[in-house]
């Protein structure tokens, strides 16, 4: 399995963790005194100064400790989090988050954000975090010469430098229970030298009394080694220091061979002795049980358990999976969907029983499948809402206006590349409303308005489509400067007539401002045209509205870009095409008069209202003979509706999605191909092109309607 | 025009109609039976229909058109040849049809003459050169650029749409 | 031989770490979020030792500690905290609360292998 690198890693995790950071801090902007908030945030940072260390962030640790340290403050109830407080530490997120996208590069700012946010916690300038110095390790040898000697040894094969070391130890009476292994201790020690290990089996109780998880059981050690294995005991040991019984005795010449039972009474020391393990036989340790009394070391009473971080808000289980992945995921996902049609036609053929069953399955376990893999690749829109929230706010503050932001719509899912892709448009079209739309707090009330201004977002589903709002209430579009504006540029003469409609998709032209003043934020006329020219290359259209005086409404159209829809496969001539389910509203007969009609007047009455409708065999230049009876589908895209004149109507299916080569990419009516039952190709319908065609039908109608 | 490079140029050589082509074996990916062809309204003659080739959608191109040939309708020699070349700096699957496929050949550069400027039938812009093999000639053609020429042409508002509109 | 480790900790980037780390050395990994999802893998699974993080949401480490000690099956279980501070108090309670030992964070890799080595013997 190859994983990711887990620098990139921490990078995307800080990016969320930042982004909390920052969501944390503007509401606590709102309710300074919530707890849980506090905590939250506290805990942000925190996460990131401990992986920011791990992985060789140390400009980012260092800062973030300062940081908290700070914060701590706050947590502890000591400094309340004024908007003066928030507005720092938003500087100071800020900074951290330069910080991590580029570690290499020394950037100033920091003290001066630090200072300011020492300043701004009134007074109490909190040093460095007292964190307790660990405390010495220095191991206590109590080298107990009065320990009765063995009978001095003849010169043994052991080196003359090496001395034997008597090592004692009993652990406490949990250690098993709670995961140490007296096997792997014994066996570190052996490793430090060569060694003879015995049971010390003082402290076992009778029979009826031994609990089978208490360590009874102690050992003894006697290690041969040249150095003071003193250091080496503190490693084996350093997790049971406290708690513990350990002596460490050196032995003069005595010889190795201690297999006597010492007796009981072991003066421990609590201090820590580390012995290198080495492999030696080993008695079956018994659980021992460690007098209480004997050990040294009490236990402190617990003082009050640290007081837990709890997050009120349930952590989302969720998982970071590449985007490749998904995509690869997809396409396994598609490829199966292609299969599973093909088994249905054959099915469907077939006379076998069993063969019909199986299909059926398959296409519920195929269509289940899809509906789940789709699902992954879709993210609410509220992630890029918000971002727009500290926007909203700095754009507020920069511009001296009282802003109110309200967002609706944030579960409405899409894809997430395009989730990524409207992020700019939305940044312009939000930036237009405040600088431009809403006036200042005074001319507002000099209007009657409150002196707040209303930056209202959506998002809905509309059909096949997302609409992705942006309204303020504000002044309005100004329809006379537009038109100004436009004959100024050249792009309209004095006579052009225009619809209202199209007057104000003027403004996206390039170049094309009329704002008075150019302010740093916009104004400068490159903005609009990017945004139309964003939206184009996503397939979909911007809708403009406004009033003069009361505000604008920009909304933004997009296709619902699954990559597996349910389709309606239609026949025009020999060809095969599939239209999406989603932008089907009804299907009719043609009605046998309208055949007569003549050109220009294609109308449909349903139900009282006028649809136009086209001719998919003119559209398509079809040859093959005509059905007597057409069939017309009706589909709809935003506010507009269109009939498509078919010769038949197949049925329904599954259909994955492939796109169309550059070849064939240019075409407008087609928005992809997808493969069918029987492996041919079918070309997939733009019902929002053919509705935008069909639209032509009715504004000329309407301006005729006019002129006569 | 893409360079030639030296040593002998491994190519697929083809018939169409009565010429002899060859296609540099390093974009051939496979080559197909013939196998049903969708055709796309309103595209470009020379990339009019679509094809199927293990569950993915490719376009199919026919080089007829460019050399201004006939084009009689598939007989049992007619293959498809799936080829992979850059259009626009992207590499792109397509197929091309043929009307027989022959074989994979080493054409020695030496032999391979630049198209002449004049006097031909085609336009020399989608002629790479012209090698010789058995007395007889072999056009080697330049896929890039005639793909991206004739293929990827906005075919915006096609005329169909025009005159429905008026 | 291989053991199967539970590693727990709230942020995804150390949790990497340490699965790419405990994998090269042949170990099978297991993952968790928060304390209360470390303590439904450790008590489904079977687990030779869990390394978990202390600040973590819905249940820390200490807690977690804790909670898996009155489960029978961490009997035995060698538990490591990891903490940023080599806070005696901290130890203290992490030891009072059942676990086996700790690492202080940033960590490299080797010295998370000494300690899985150490606690388990692989």
């Amino acid at each position: 399995m190859s994983f990711p690198d887990p620098t990139e890693t921490f990078r995307q995790e800080a990016r969320e963790l930042l982004e909390q950071l920052e969501q944390g801090l503007l509401d606590l902007e709102q309710n300074p005194a919530n707890d849980d908030l506090i905590n939250s945030t506290f805990r942000a940072l925190h996460t990131i100064k401990g992986s920011g260390a791990m992985f060789g962030f140390t400009a980012v640790a260092n800062f973030v400790h300062e940081f908290e340290t700070a914060f701590d403050q706050v947590r502890k109830g000591q400094t309340v989090a004024t908007p003066a407080l928030i507005e720092v530490a938003l500087n100071a997120k800020d900074h951290i988050h330069k910080l991590i996208e580029q570690p290499d590069t020394k950037l100033a700012g920091g003290e001066a954000i630090l200072v300011a946010l020492r300043a701004v916690i009134d007074g109490a300038n909190a040093p460095a975090a007292a964190v307790p110095e660990a405390p010495s390790k220095g191991a206590l040898i109590e080298l107990d010469l009065d320990m009765p000697a063995e009978a001095p040894a003849p010169a043994t094969l052991a080196d003359l430098t090496e001395s034997i070391w008597r090592i004692r130890f009993h652990l406490p009476g949990d250690a098993l229970v709670y995961g140490t292994n007296p096997l792997l201790l014994l066996e570190e020690i052996a490793a430090i030298g060569p060694c003879t290990i015995t049971a010390l089996t003082d402290a076992i109780p009778s029979l009826e009394a031994i609990d089978p998880e208490v360590t009874y059981l102690g050992w003894q050690v006697d290690l041969t080694t040249a150095e003071d294995p003193s250091a080496a005991l503190d490693d084996v040991f350093m997790f049971l220091r406290d708690g513990m019984e350990l002596s460490v005795v050196k032995l003069d010449g005595a010889s190795p061979a201690a297999t006597e039972p010492t007796a009981p009474a072991i003066a421990a020391a609590p201090a820590p002795i580390a012995a290198p393990p080495a492999k030696a036989p080993v008695a079956t340790p018994k659980p021992a049980k460690a007098k209480a009394k004997d050990t040294p070391a009490p236990m402190q009473e617990a003082k009050a358990a640290q007081p837990a971080e709890k997050d009120k808000a349930p952590a989302s289980s969720s998982m970071r999976v590449d985007a490749e992945r998904l995509d690869e995921l997809m396409d396994r996902v598609g490829e199966l969907v292609i299969a599973q049609a093909r088994l249905t036609q054959i099915a469907a053929m077939s006379q076998d029983g069993n063969l019909k069953t199986i299909a059926e399955e398959l296409e519920r376990l195929s269509s289940g499948l899809r509906d789940t893999t789709m699902g992954i690749r879709m993210v609410p829109i509220g992630t890029l809402f918000s971002r727009f929230r500290r926007l909203v706010h700095d754009l507020s503050r920069d511009l001296d206006k009282d802003i109110e932001f309200i967002t609706t719509g944030e579960d409405t899912e899409l894809d997430k590349t395009m989730i990524e892709r409207l992020a700019d448009p939305l940044v312009h079209l939000i930036r237009n409303s405040v600088d431009h739309g809403l006036e200042s707090p005074e001319k507002r009330l000099a209007a009657g308005k409150p002196p707040k201004g209303t930056v209202r977002l959506s998002a809905v589903y509309a059909g096949a489509e997302v609409a992705i709002s942006v309204s303020d209430d504000g002044a309005g579009l100004n329809t006379e400067r537009i038109r100004a504006k436009a004959e100024e540029n050249g792009l309209i003469t004095a006579e052009t007539k225009l619809t209202e409609q199209e007057l104000n998709q003027l403004i996206f032209a390039p170049g094309f401002s009329t704002a008075k003043e150019v302010t740093s934020l916009s104004g400068r006329g490159v903005g609009m045209d990017v945004v139309k020219r964003t939206i184009d290359g996503l397939r979909g259209s911007i809708d403009v509205a406004t009033k003069p005086g009361a505000g604008s409404t920009m909304t933004l159209r997009l296709p619902l870009t699954l990559a597996i829809i349910d389709g309606m496969l239609v026949r025009v001539g020999n060809g095969r095409y599939t239209i999406p389910l989603s932008a089907v509203e009804e299907c009719v007969e043609l009605p046998d008069g309208v055949e007569a009609n003549a050109r220009g007047r294609n109308f449909l009455d349903i139900r009282g209202s006028l649809v136009p409708f086209l001719r998919l065999r003119e559209v398509f230049n079809t040859a093959a003979p005509a059905e007597p009876h057409q069939k017309v589908v009706i589909v709809s895209s935003g506010e507009g509706r269109v009939g498509l004149v078919v010769d038949q109507i197949i049925g329904n299916n599954q259909t994955v999605i492939k796109q169309l080569s550059k070849l064939h990419s240019a075409i407008k009516s087609f928005s992809g191909a997808t493969i069918l039952g029987d492996g041919t190709v079918a070309l997939i319908l733009d019902t929002a092109h053919l509705v935008g065609f069909g639209q032509t039908y009715v504004d000329r109608n309407k301006s005729e309607g006019k002129a006569a | 025009m893409k360079p030639f490079k030296s040593g002998p140029m491994k190519a697929l050589t083809l018939r169409l109609q009565d010429e002899l082509f060859a296609i540099e074996a390093e974009s051939v990916r496979e080559i197909l039976d013939l196998v049903p062809i969708t055709e796309v309204p309103n595209a470009p003659p020379f990339v009019g229909g679509l094809i199927n080739v293990r569950g993915r959608v490719v376009p199919l191109a026919d080089l007829r058109v460019m050399f201004g040939m006939d084009r009689p309708p598939p007989d049992k020699d007619t293959r498809i040849v799936v080829i992979e070349i850059e259009i626009d700096g992207e590499p792109t699957v397509a197929g091309v049809l043929a009307d027989k496929v022959h074989d994979v050949t080493d054409i020695e550069a030496a032999s391979i003459e630049e198209a002449p400027r004049v006097g031909m039938r085609w336009r020399a812009d989608f002629v790479r050169g012209i090698g010789k093999r058995n007395g007889g000639f072999i056009i080697i053609p330049d896929l890039g650029r005639i793909f991206e020429t004739q293929g990827v042409r906005t075919a915006s508002s096609p005329a169909s749409e025009e005159r429905l509109a008026s | 031989m291989s053991k199967t480790i539970l590693t727990i900790d709230d942020s995804a980037s150390i949790r990497q770490m340490v699965v790419m780390t405990l994998a090269a050395a042949g170990h099978e990994v297991i993952e968790a979020i928060n304390g209360a999802d470390g303590y439904t893998k450790a008590t489904t699974n079977t687990v030779h030792a869990v390394i978990t993080d202390l600040n973590m949401p819905v249940l820390n480490g200490i807690e977690f500690i804790r909670k898996y000690r009155q489960h029978p099956s961490s009997k035995g279980v060698p538990i490591i905290l990891l903490t940023t501070e080599s806070d005696e108090e901290l130890k203290r309670q992490a030891k009072e609360a059942g676990a086996t030992g700790w690492i202080v964070k940033p960590f490299k890799q080797d010295q998370l292998l000494a300690v899985i080595k150490k606690v388990t013997g692989a």
